[in-house]
């Protein structure tokens, strides 16, 4: 292993962490300094619908595909969107792994595991470059971040991808090109779209005390 | 040299208010969108406006997402184009932005439920009214709207008199109707259980709601009354983002209720009714509410099952499915209840999908049915509704709200489908099973020769005493009171009351429509009670009939060929010949409402939504023509 994939699979990650934390740390005090926005009204709705069901239901709602329409209607987006998720998850996971517990992909099953995993998330993340290229309204919809932080995260995939055995009997480029990738995504994160999942549980926690609250969480369908 | 913009100063005020409006639930909402697309099919405009990605919920709230993202957020503020962050400058920009807000957007919050990330749209784009009606940008009918709702407490600009005086005739209508002289509608009537607070819609054309709604609680031996002031349910803030509007209206009606003494506000069925004085209203005005309040529609649920009034579901035979009004369903959870309440009053319900907190919006949403200018787009949104009506095969389609009635009757004229809009109170109060009572009236006197010989009058032990109500079935069925002559004092009896009373009889009516058909139902319902009619197809017709025939009344369309009926109105109005005139607006546009009530002459005397029915016709003329008092 070349001194420079060494320091960029430790000392360029802790770093990148690091800023990661800070910067986030920084971003919950900005928002939490707004005023959280009160409910004076006396409950509404179903007398089994509360504030608390309402913000566990609204948390959960993202697992339950049978839950909104949207998700309902266009299910294989769902499947994906969970797939590329979970691809995510692997590919920060394997940053991870790699510089700290390497015996983890001496078995061959884990090494399958994460690239039927990445390898699907990045076949995903390429159709969803096309979809957001080529559809009118997610045209419409995008910015230059959008389209930034989709390629990013699917090319990170594709190295990702490449470095999941760990082996560089053939070059040690993936693996330098996957971690640099990572520290880059790390400290890009905090100021692109990819950050949503930080206020996810803001945005969701609010809507469902509301929404439970007057009793319109769960959703009843008839 | 690059030379430095210049924002205008409502811009300047715009962007400044933002950031006293945020709060984390809508930083939230305003941060967490990832662009996916999925809210998109969740929105009526989009749908019925295929190829038009503007219309998608995520691109709208862009719109305002890119102030907060330009003035408020990190990455717009260093790289706006990044992010598509910007700002506003000028006074087009405003008007730009005022037409996503109130003109794309009925705020109905369908999208919010079926956003994966929680974002809710309708809230802050609410929230983006409000900053544009605090700089005055807004479209007119809101504008107009909040003034009245501001100055008169009301926002139909309903004057005391008038609201006083429509109680008062509907109580006398009841009255004839149950042929009990002791209904009443209670007004300012201090320590009742129930202070029934309305929407100004039922005072101005929907009158029979308020007697539907007085003959439930005289049925349910309800201890109620009815506020003199402060009984506007509606809250237009709650449509112009204004809190100080929604706060000071929501008070009055609050404070009210505490000078009563009542101990619940009944809210009758208005789905932004109920959420601005049940859920909003609290917060705006701030003010812990230390009574209980409740939709109508509880109310006559509970007084079903508590037994306090019976209800006969064969009355009501007809097929009827139910609308959920957005406001109810999705900001209330406000849903079961009036489908247990229609099963029991109905033969027929059949459920419309998709239905609760996922319906379509009626199209009249937010305000919408106040911004003409919206009219044509909102119309073209209503193909959702539309679709979802016919598949139901529903014969009338029953919703909880005023707004809702107003909107799926322009969408059913629209769209041609024929089906009737109704509430939950008109079929309750059909249902309504009552002991019949015979009153005996004693106010109105004739003098003897004139009513029956002396040697027909029947003997005094014979007679039913004054005021004695005897229930139906302790009276010999030929009895019935038209045939009983009462002697009383002075050698007079009571006046025979009878439907010739409310005859048109000598009374000339010009019908100015365009619709053929139309003008025959109009002009065949008052021929047949008696008035003489002259047919007008134009408003030049109509305003040669009037000058000519000197009617006592003019029913107006407000759609017609040749000169405009604003114009034809406004003519009629100052001819000093025509004083007497009295005119009733029948339209099936009522976004056209503007050209006669924006003219800065007398009102008309009465307005009504078409379809028409007989008996909603003839209520209504009687009253113009004070046949009813």
């Amino acid at each position: 292993m070349s001194e420079f994939l060494h320091f960029s699979e430790h000392t360029l990650q802790e770093v990148a962490i690091a800023w990661l934390v800070t910067v986030y740390i920084i971003r919950v005090i900005w928002f939490l300094r707004f005023k959280p926005g009160g409910d004076r009204q006396p409950a509404t709705g179903a007398a089994d619908t509360t504030p608390r069901r309402g913000i566990f239901y609204s948390w959960g709602n993202i697992f339950m595909p049978w839950a909104m329409e949207s998700t309902r209607r266009n299910l294989l987006m769902w499947i994906t969107f969970g797939i590329f998720h979970v691809g995510v998850t692997a590919s920060i996971a394997l940053s991870l792994i790699i510089p700290y517990g390497p015996g983890l992909l001496e078995s061959a099953f884990v090494v399958t595991l994460f690239q039927i995993l990445i390898g699907t998330a990045f076949l995903i993340g390429v159709t969803r470059i096309i979809r957001r290229a080529g559809g009118k309204y997610m045209r419409a919809l995008s910015s230059p971040d959008d389209y930034f932080s989709l390629i990013l995260l699917t090319v990170w995939f594709f190295f990702a991808f490449l470095s999941v055995p760990n082996q560089t009997t053939n070059g040690e480029t993936h693996l330098l090109t996957y971690f640099l990738l990572t520290a880059f995504f790390l400290m890009y994160v905090p100021f692109s779209k990819i950050s949503h999942y930080l206020y996810y549980p803001f945005t969701r926690y609010y809507l469902g005390k509301t929404l439970g609250h007057r009793g319109v969480y769960p959703v009843q369908r008839g | 040299m690059s030379q430095k913009k210049e924002r205008s100063q409502k811009a300047e005020k715009v962007i400044e208010r933002m950031g006293q409006k945020l709060n984390r639930q809508i930083v939230g909402s305003l941060t967490a969108c990832v662009h996916c697309g999925m809210c998109t099919e969740s929105c009526h405009y989009v749908l019925a406006n295929p190829g038009d990605p503007t219309y998608a919920p995520a691109y709208k709230a862009d719109k305002i997402r890119k102030l907060f993202k330009r003035h408020y957020d990190w990455t717009g503020r260093v790289i706006p184009w990044w992010v598509k962050a910007d700002s506003v400058w000028t006074e087009e920009d405003l008007e730009e932005l005022k037409d996503t807000v109130f003109g794309k957007c009925t705020n109905c919050r369908r999208c919010t439920l079926n956003c994966p990330m929680g974002v809710d749209y309708a809230t802050f784009n609410r929230m983006a009214r409000g900053l544009l009606v605090s700089v005055g940008v807004q479209p007119e009918g809101v504008a107009v709207v909040s003034k009245d709702q501001w100055e008169l407490g009301n926002q139909m600009g309903v004057l005391k008199e008038d609201y006083l005086d429509t109680l008062e005739w509907m109580e006398e209508e009841l009255q004839d109707e149950l042929e009990d002289p002791s209904v009443a509608i209670p007004v300012d009537k201090s320590d009742c259980t129930v202070m029934y607070a309305i929407n100004p819609r039922e005072v101005k054309y929907d009158p029979r709601s308020i007697a539907d709604a007085a003959k439930i609680f005289h049925a349910a031996g309800e201890s109620w009354t009815m506020p003199s002031e402060g009984w506007d349910q509606t809250n237009f803030g709650l449509f112009s983002g204004d809190d100080a509007l929604g706060g000071s209206v929501a008070r009055r009606l609050y404070e009210k209720v505490i000078e009563l003494n009542a101990s619940r506000l009944v809210i009758s069925e208005c789905g932004h009714g109920y959420r601005s004085t049940r859920c909003e209203g609290p917060n705006w005005a701030a003010f812990d509410i230390p009574f209980e309040m409740e939709s109508s529609v509880l109310t006559m649920l509970r007084y079903i099952r508590e037994g306090r009034i019976k209800v006969d579901k064969s009355r009501n035979t007809q097929l009827v499915t139910f609308h959920d009004s957005c406001n109810n369903a999705r900001s209330c959870g406000l849903f079961e209840e009036p489908r247990e309440l229609l099963n029991l009053v109905c033969e027929n319900f059949q459920e419309m999908y998709p239905n609760r907190a996922e319906n379509y919006c009626c199209t009249g949403g937010g305000g919408a049915m106040s911004m003409s200018e919206y009219t044509p787009n909102r119309l073209k949104s209503g193909v959702v509704k539309a679709d979802q009506l016919k598949e139901t095969g529903a014969e009338v389609v029953v919703t909880s709200c005023h707004n809702c009635v107003d909107g799926l009757s322009d969408v059913i004229r629209h769209y041609e489908l024929g089906i009737e809009v109704t509430q939950l109170v008109n079929l309750v109060a059909n249902a309504l099973v009552i002991e019949e009572k015979i009153v005996v009236p004693v106010e109105e006197v004739v003098p003897v020769e004139e009513v029956v010989p002396v040697e027909e009058v029947v003997p005094v032990e014979e007679v039913v005493p004054v005021e004695e109500v005897v229930p139906v079935e302790e009276v010999p069925v030929e009895v019935a009171v038209e045939e009983v002559p009462v002697e009383v004092a002075g050698g007079e009896v009571p006046e025979v009351v009878s439907a010739d009373a409310m005859s048109l009889a000598g009374r000339v009516i010009v019908v100015a429509d365009d619709e053929p058909d139309q003008v025959e139902f109009l002009a065949t319902v008052l021929e047949d009670h008696g008035a003489t009619i002259y047919r007008a197809a134009t408003g030049d017709e109509a305003l040669e009939l009037a000058r000519r025939e000197k009617p006592d009344l003019l029913t107006l369309d407000l759609h017609m060929p040749g000169r405009d009926v604003g114009e034809v109105f406004e003519m009629l109005r100052e001819d000093p010949e025509l004083e007497e005139l009295k005119v009733c607006v029948i339209t099936g546009r009522p976004e056209l409402r503007k050209l006669i009530y924006d003219r800065s002459v007398r009102p008309p005397e009465g307005y009504l939504d078409k379809p028409v029915d007989e008996e909603r016709l003839l209520l209504n003329v009687r009253k113009i023509l004070e046949l009813a008092d």
